[in-house]
């Protein structure tokens, strides 16, 4: 009898200790990551020397800018973030590879080196972001990406012809098969919102965006995609497919961190 | 009883010096095939990725172009299931696939097994049934083997709808000809395909989508895969065309990673296909679980 309630009694107090330590550990990793996204975003609201303030070019909440094709943050993956911030602060490779602008001459058989094209160190070019990103510490680029992950966002659809519409499902949904080009919607998610770390949501981005950024593959200065699968896609597409294919995604409903 | 003793440490010394010099004597510059194929970092192998040339493949009708009748309605029911066969063709399905998991691009895509090319070449002899088969039988099979399910009688109306899109995918296709892109691409084997390398491809290029341990990663909302299972229980079962190593190698090559196809080597490939063999499946439904769990797993010939 003594023993089975001392034994009772002990279970009880390691449990409750194990639950205090479990509290602890959870408002200190809580708090921890509060001060991050808090850092973050002063950071964004306001800047630091070299750095101007995130919401000069992003919008105020993250929202991106339309008329000059300023991506928006909010509520994309952290990882995601991560990744291009430090692919722009990375120097392109000196060791004598040249990123040729897109055999246009389609009777041409291009040939690719494999180990550069499949374990690309990500290199993304851009005026503006470079010199950003290289002044920014590894902490600012994660209390940045952890700030942008948590802002709520919900797009505003823009009307579209129908025509366009229609062209834009085809590419969406089924992708040029007899030019071997997958669908948008394989990796970006059936509603272009995006899948894991890897694949960023089309909708809620600024068209202007979506068809720089295809530009930017086509030119090479923008390398940073996984096995060079966004790349090859957009050596596929013509000046207006880029056009529907970003009117169809501004023609989606899309909401995040709601 | 010692000197036994003394004779058995001898021999043991004796064994090991033997050892230590014939381990001595092996040519340290002596070639030795290995299974792992050595990377440098500078480029050395170059790959050359087919183009396609406009009208070099058959172009099926577009979806907005389904005329607005009865047929029309059939053949829309017919895509619904083929791309979404975990709703619309539930009561058939035993796994988490789709149709059109592995049928890229809504049974469009060449070199994917595309649904065009196939409707024009039945009935055939099929030596997996031992008979000439149907277009029907033939999507029976899709159901017992590669959906892990129950396959669907001649008359069910999912079958009617199924055959319906093939039919109207396939307008214009001349009968009994073997059109480009017909199946799947051809592939060269210079060795025998290891699943050591095998891994080391899937880890790399696959497992960003399919998953470090190959179940594939589900959609958001749970229902059906976003990325389908290569193997595991939501896979095909052990009697699928796609459990043979060959089949799944010359798929690989011409499709997969997904937008990328070429890019891997014809044996990066076949080791690839090889390391998806040797993982668990669901069993073969034509023989029992004895003849399952114990004999020979197929499909590893080519």
């Amino acid at each position: 009898m003594w023993k089975k309630s001392y034994f009772i009694l002990s279970a009880l107090v390691i449990s409750g200790l194990g639950m205090l330590l479990l509290v602890y550990l959870q408002s200190h990793r809580s708090a921890s990551f509060e001060t991050a996204v808090e850092m973050g975003e002063q950071l964004a609201q306001q800047g630091r020397e070299d750095i101007p303030a995130c919401t000069g070019c992003h919008g105020g909440s993250g929202e991106g800018n339309r008329g000059l094709g300023y991506p928006r943050l909010a509520g994309l993956h952290p990882d995601y973030i991560r990744k291009q911030l430090r692919d722009f602060a990375r120097n392109p490779l000196d060791i004598g590879v040249k990123v040729d602008a897109i055999a246009r001459d389609y009777t041409k058989t291009p040939r690719i080196y494999k180990d550069l094209t499949v374990y690309s160190p990500g290199i993304r070019s851009d005026a503006i972001m470079n010199p950003i990103a290289k002044a920014l510490t590894p902490e600012e680029i994660d209390n940045l990406s952890e700030y942008y992950a948590r802002l709520p966002f919900k797009a505003r659809p823009v009307a579209a012809d129908f025509q366009t519409l229609e062209n834009g499902r085809e590419l969406a949904a089924r992708g040029k098969p007899e030019y071997m080009m997958p669908r948008c919607s394989a990796c970006h998610g059936p509603n272009g919102e995006g899948f894991g770390a890897i694949f960023p949501p089309l909708s809620g981005q600024p068209p202007q965006y979506i068809i720089n950024q295809i530009n930017k593959w086509q030119r090479g200065e923008r390398d940073n995609d996984n096995l060079a699968i966004m790349k090859n896609i957009s050596n596929l597409l013509t000046d207006g497919d880029k056009k529907t294919i970003a009117a169809y995604f501004d023609n989606m409903s899309y909401e995040v961190n709601q | 009883m010692p000197r036994f003793k003394l004779y058995y440490l001898f021999t043991v010394i004796n064994a090991s010096l033997v050892t230590a010099i014939t381990a001595q004597e092996i040519d340290p510059l002596e070639v030795r095939p290995s299974l792992v194929e050595p990377r440098v970092s500078l480029p050395t192998e170059l790959i050359a990725v087919p183009v396609v040339n406009p009208g070099e493949y058959y172009v099926p009708p577009k979806v907005e172009d389904i005329p607005d009748d009865k047929y029309g309605d059939m053949v829309r029911w017919g895509r619904e299931i083929f791309v979404n066969t975990q709703v619309h063709g539930r009561r058939f399905v035993g796994n988490g696939l789709n149709c059109s998991s592995c049928h890229l691009s809504e049974g469009r895509q060449p070199y994917a097994m595309p649904l065009w090319a196939a409707y024009g070449m039945y009935p055939q002899y099929r030596s997996k049934n031992r008979e000439v088969i149907t277009i029907q039988e033939r999507i029976q099979d899709c159901f017992r083997y590669s959906l892990d399910g129950i396959a669907p009688t001649l008359d069910t109306p999912e079958m009617e709808a199924l055959v319906t899109y093939m039919h109207w995918l396939s307008k214009d296709v001349p009968i009994g000809v073997e059109l480009p892109g017909r199946g799947l691409a051809p592939i060269s084997r210079t060795r025998s395909p290891s699943h050591i390398n095998g891994e080391i491809v899937y880890k790399t290029r696959c497992a960003m989508c399919h998953g470090e341990d190959g179940k594939g990663q589900k959609h958001k909302n749970g229902v059906g895969y976003m990325f389908p299972p290569l193997w595991g229980g939501d896979s095909f079962n052990r009697g699928a065309g796609m459990n043979k190593i060959r089949r799944a190698a010359r798929y690989i090559k011409a499709n997969m990673p997904l937008g990328a196809g070429y890019t891997l080597t014809d044996m990066e490939a076949w080791d690839v296909a090889n390391y998806m063999w040797i993982h668990y499946r669901p069993f073969d439904p034509r023989v029992g679980w004895f003849l399952n769990a114990l004999g020979p797993k197929p499909g590893g010939g080519w």
